[in-house]
């Protein structure tokens, strides 16, 4: 049973490493499912909300960042296993602020529809 | 390359357990999309996403099979280190295609 090549580079790592990378995937896997969650329920569950068209905006920006994480979750976990294997440094992830500030955005948008519908 | 394995070492930092746990908590949370799935199906009255929700409870059924695999590999005398393989990626997978279908369906709704 032969693993990808970049599982043969570098040192096998140190076992809480590469179990805690492993759940930091699938950390990120559940906030991706969460954000899907999130947007299709606003979808189904929010009728009386208007303007429809920014509903409708806020929930496609969801599914569409929960979609975009999916693929960053994987990518990020390999690229973490990578730096683990060869004793470099976890390379920087751009994806913690700007999950935050979906987050901010999303919040300011329902909470400024809440008040004016 | 075999999988990589160490002796058990019983780790304070309960690491093991914690990662199988997180397996079982995926796939609940796979559950739940596909029961959201199922909902907008029955009441867009989409078989698409009737059969979206079906695959979707598949795959929670199939990371539950998973978090059994990674307990055992995790809980007993030596430790297999290596996830089984391809099965991040399916994780990956399956939430790429559930968003995709979940765009999908509200640009579907929304067009109507």
């Amino acid at each position: 049973m032969r693993g990808p090549a970049w599982q043969h580079e570098g040192d096998d790592p140190d076992y809480r490493f590469t179990l805690a990378n492993e759940r930091t995937f699938l950390a990120w896997i559940r906030t991706a499912l969460a954000l899907l969650a999130g947007g299709v329920l606003l979808h189904q569950f929010a009728a009386t909300l208007e303007p429809r068209v920014v509903l409708v905006s806020v929930s496609v920006a969801l599914g569409l960042i929960a979609a975009l994480l999916s693929v960053v979750s994987y990518t990020r976990w390999r690229a973490n296993e990578i730096a683990i294997r060869r004793r470099r440094p976890l390379p920087y992830s751009w994806v913690l602020p700007a999950l935050a500030g979906a987050c901010l955005l999303t919040a300011a948008v329902l909470t400024f529809l809440l008040l004016v519908s | 390359m075999t999988a990589y394995r160490i002796p058990a070492t019983g780790d304070p930092g309960l690491q093991p357990e914690r990662t199988s746990l997180a397996w079982v908590r995926t796939s609940l949370a796979i559950a739940v999309n596909a029961l959201l799935a199922l909902r907008a199906g029955f009441v867009a009255g989409e078989p698409a996403l009737l059969a979206v929700g079906a695959l979707l409870f598949a795959a929670a059924g199939a990371a539950v099979a998973v978090g059994a695999v990674r307990r055992r590999q995790l809980m007993g005398e030596t430790l297999t280190i290596t996830p089984p393989r391809g099965v991040l990626v399916g994780v990956a997978v399956t939430t790429l295609v559930a968003s995709a279908v979940g765009v999908a369906s509200i640009l579907v709704e929304g067009g109507r």
